[in-house]
């Protein structure tokens, strides 16, 4: 029972075997690291991403790092607020 | 649909073909004698052609005067679902059944597999004959012969079924111990047959086996992988002896000793497996629970509701998969309304633009869970969901996209494909007695006072039915599929997925927020957990508003969703968690799959009860250490050498033929092995070894398989030790425990290191006194 389109998850990890050659090139261990949260932030999203099912698969991998990125923000931003002294 | 109606005269078991090959024997089962009548009806079923007029009255004349044609008639109907208009047909009667395919693909050659499209062809005449005189297997019957009468139609939910004689059959060969190779001129040394074990000189042993074969008379023989073993060797010294088909009959008639079906292996979704030869037995029905993919499940009861639907004989769905059943089930269906079946599947898949492509082709929702210890979850699944969606939205190959309901209101979210309001289509029409019948099932084990044999009868046809209904969904986008059509399949994901992204709002504003969701699961987390949602009435509620039946499977104490290895974000089907009733749910771990080593298995069964004290997430946590202590005691175990061996066998299905294989893997020793030893195994069998020694080259010293174990080997400990770092990883790792960190603990050795490749020139291999084999190796 052979799919004709990859699905999202499919795709996304393909195209990210790309970002390979982009993180061969970061030189410190925090850059390499903060790439990391980036392809995890990519992957987050994927049911989301394949509830849409944009052709755009660009589209999709920047609005789930985004969001993702968004959240942890947002998160920092309360942890800050939770810490202020009353 | 009660109808223990006047009492029959007996039961139709089955209709088999007639060697004569005109005409299908009926074996009915009398019900006042207990014994079995065989009536030979003359029978030849035709199949039809359709085709430009001129071309089919051209080819009824070439056909006229061929011997192996018995009648042609040229009339008109509407053989297929999708014809709106009467067209000519032309129905043409082979000579015998068996030259039924034969014939189909002269008259196909002759329009140069272009001109003519075929109908019926692959039906064979014992399903035609049930279909043409409204009888099926099982069916409860009054009179005789061709004037055979059912007296309730098949789909009555409240049947009796025919009291069936069982029997066990199982062949020893002298000297041997069963499940081990036998030798390739070994003799029968003793035969059981039920209560009775015949022993004593060969010809003799067969002999009292036919007598007492015709004495007790059993309606159904069963076996332990009496297709690969126990048949062909009975048949295969049968012959040796001098015995002829006259005097050594298995079935109730006399046929030729060799198999209907030969082995054969296939791929299944994604798995390669294989299935042994097939021999009749004419008249009596034989079931291998080792090559029946049903039979687990199922047992007599699933198989015998599964063949009065499908209208094929219990040998043949004992035989298939559900699919095969889903698909008869629909060509009965088919016939009913008037219509044909294709005989090669004549539509295919649209062009279509590549973007409209991937917005179409997409499965269910599957959401990533939150890797760790949740507590106080309540789950819901909807019930058979994708055959519901089929039923609900009308969904057909013939009522999707109609000329009759340009406006329907039925339209698949986001791909807008239309689907008739008119006419029930075929899969639905098919569907909706099997859910009707499986509610009806599951309502009866409700009811108070069921007696015990009652009940797992009704639970083997439970699951019997989901089976089917399962792969009603898969078969719609199968290539194969006759009825099938991809838009189907795309359109049953889009309405789920419209469903469960529905049911996030709908949560939240029932006071729950989402926390994991499966194509028609959700796991859901009571926001204020002093004040939880009453999850009954939430059930009740989301199944009345979108019309499909969402049920509460539970609350969780605890739940544990499980990380990928590569990437550690949670994988949506590996979890294991305990209802508050006590019940565990495990999925993607260890001891669901069925390749798990004994002593894996073992390990998560004692792991599991030691979490099952735990009330909550934290307590689950505080039981770490002793989940570990126990794991120690197992590695401790392992490293000194004396777990039993028949507990470290690991089981592999050989993914491709034995040859093809290029790089040395475990499997490929055994199965060198096997081969040294006599025995040869195709792709998608199983083979069975422990680890003696994971870094050799040698096939001999590798690994020993299951049928050669003599239980004093020494098994390669740090592989085992590496096993059981990995399955207590797998369990443990949201807790931080990881494979190397016990390796560690347990001072095992590190990853595997092989010897460098050697050519088999380089290679001396000692013998294992297996036989004259030349020896082979990588």
């Amino acid at each position: 029972m052979g799919r004709t389109a990859p699905t999202y998850r499919q795709a996304l990890e393909e195209r990210m075997k790309r970002w390979d050659e982009f993180a061969r090139l970061l030189t410190t261990p925090e850059e390499r690291a903060a790439f990391e949260l980036v392809r995890t932030g990519a992957r987050r999203y994927a049911a989301q991403a394949t509830y849409v099912g944009s052709p755009d698969l660009l589209e999709s991998i920047l609005l789930s790092v985004l969001t993702d990125l968004a959240a942890q923000l947002r998160a920092a931003a309360a942890e800050r607020t939770d810490r202020r002294p009353v | 649909m009660t109808g223990r109606s006047s009492s029959p005269d007996g039961w139709l078991l089955d209709i088999t073909e007639s060697d004569d090959g005109r005409s299908v024997v009926l074996w009915v089962k009398e019900r006042r004698t207990g014994r079995v009548r065989r009536t030979a009806v003359e029978y030849r079923p035709p199949f039809l052609v359709t085709g430009p007029r001129a071309e089919l009255a051209d080819l009824a004349r070439r056909l006229a005067g061929l011997p192996v044609v018995d009648e042609v008639v040229l009339g008109s109907g509407r053989p297929s679902l999708f014809d709106h208009r009467v067209r000519p047909l032309l129905s043409v009667t082979p000579s015998t059944n068996p030259g039924r395919r034969a014939l189909a693909r002269t008259v196909d050659a002759l329009g140069g597999y272009a001109a003519f499209t075929l109908y019926d062809v692959d039906l064979v005449p014992p399903q035609l004959y049930h279909l043409g005189h409204a009888l099926y297997p099982f069916a409860p019957v009054v009179g005789s012969g061709r004037d055979l009468v059912a007296t309730e139609p098949p789909e009555t939910i409240d049947y009796v079924p025919p009291p069936l004689a069982v029997a066990r059959l199982e062949v020893r060969i002298a000297g041997e111990r069963r499940g081990r190779i036998p030798p390739p001129d070994g003799r029968i040394g003793s035969v059981r047959l039920g209560d009775v074990t015949f022993e004593g000189p060969e010809p003799d042993v067969l002999r009292a086996l036919v007598g007492e074969l015709a004495r007790s008379d059993p309606d159904l023989l069963l076996t332990q992988g009496g297709d690969a073993f126990d048949l062909p060797w009975l048949y295969r010294r049968a012959a040796a002896c001098g015995l002829s088909p006259a005097e050594f009959a298995l079935g109730r008639e006399r046929v030729a000793f060799r198999p209907v079906r030969p082995a054969r292996s296939f791929e299944s979704y994604g798995r390669v497996l294989y299935r042994s030869a097939t021999y009749p037995l004419p008249g009596r029905f034989h079931i291998d629970r080792e090559n029946s993919f049903l039979y687990d499940d199922a047992e007599v009861a699933g198989l015998v509701d599964a063949a009065r639907l499908s209208r094929l004989s219990l040998q043949t769905v004992v035989r298939q998969s559900p699919g095969t059943c889903f698909t008869a089930m629909e060509m009965a269906h088919a016939l009913e309304l008037g219509v044909h079946v294709p005989w090669k599947k004549n539509r295919p898949e649209g062009f279509r633009r590549a973007d409209r492509l991937v917005e179409a082709d997409r499965g269910g929702v599957i959401f990533l869970p939150p890797v760790g210890v949740h507590d106080r979850l309540d789950e819901f699944d909807f019930a058979s969901l994708y055959p519901h969606i089929m039923v609900r939205k009308n969904l057909s190959a013939e009522t999707l996209e109609c000329r009759c309901c340009p406006a329907s209101p039925l339209r698949a979210p986001g791909l807008g494909y239309r689907s008739c309001t008119r006419t029930v289509g075929l899969i639905p029409r098919t569907l909706a007695p099997l859910i009707a019948r499986r509610l009806a099932y599951k309502a009866a084990l409700e009811r108070p006072g069921l007696d015990a044999e009652e009940a797992s009868r009704l639970r083997r046809r439970v699951k019997m039915l989901k089976w089917i209904l399962v792969t009603a969904f898969g078969y719609q986008g199968y290539r194969n599929a006759r009825f099938g059509r991809i838009e189907c399949h795309e359109a049953i994901n889009a309405y789920a997925r419209d469903l469960l992204a529905a049911l996030v709002p709908a949560s939240e504003a029932a006071g729950y927020s989402v926390v994991h969701g499966i194509v028609d699961s959700l796991w859901l987390r009571p926001r204020d957990p002093d004040r939880p949602p009453d999850p009954e009435a939430f059930a009740a509620r989301m199944s009345e508003r979108f019309d499909l039946p969402l049920g509460y499977e539970g609350r969780y104490r605890w739940i544990v969703f499980l990380p990928a290895v590569t990437h550690g974000l949670g994988v949506p089907n590996r979890y294991y968690g305990l209802y508050e009733d006590g019940r565990y749910k495990l999925r993607g771990i260890g001891g669901r799959r069925h390749d798990t080593t004994a002593f894996v298995r073992r390990f998560e069964e004692e792991t599991l009860a030691l979490f099952g004290r735990a009330r909550d997430a934290g307590s689950f946590r505080a039981l770490l250490p002793r989940v570990l202590a126990r794991a120690d005691l197992f590695a401790e175990r392992l490293k000194a050498g004396d777990w039993p061996v028949d507990e470290l066998v690991i089981r592999h299905r050989v993914g491709q033929a034995p040859e093809a294989f290029v790089t040395f893997t475990d499997s490929v020793a055994a199965l060198r092995q096997l081969e040294a030893a006599g025995a040869r195994r195709g792709a998608g069998e199983v083979v069975g070894f422990v680890l003696l020694d994971r870094e050799s080259r040698s096939f001999r010293h590798r690994v020993r398989v299951a049928e050669l174990l003599d239980g004093d080997e020494r098994y390669d400990a740090d592989a085992y030790l590496d096993l059981l770092a990995r399955a207590a990883e797998t369990l443990l790792a949201p807790l931080g425990v990881d494979r190397a960190g016990l390796l560690e603990r347990w001072g095992a050795g590190g990853p595997v290191r092989r010897e460098t490749y050697r050519s088999p020139e380089e290679v001396g291999q000692s013998s294992l006194g297996t036989g004259p084999t030349p020896e082979r190796s990588f």
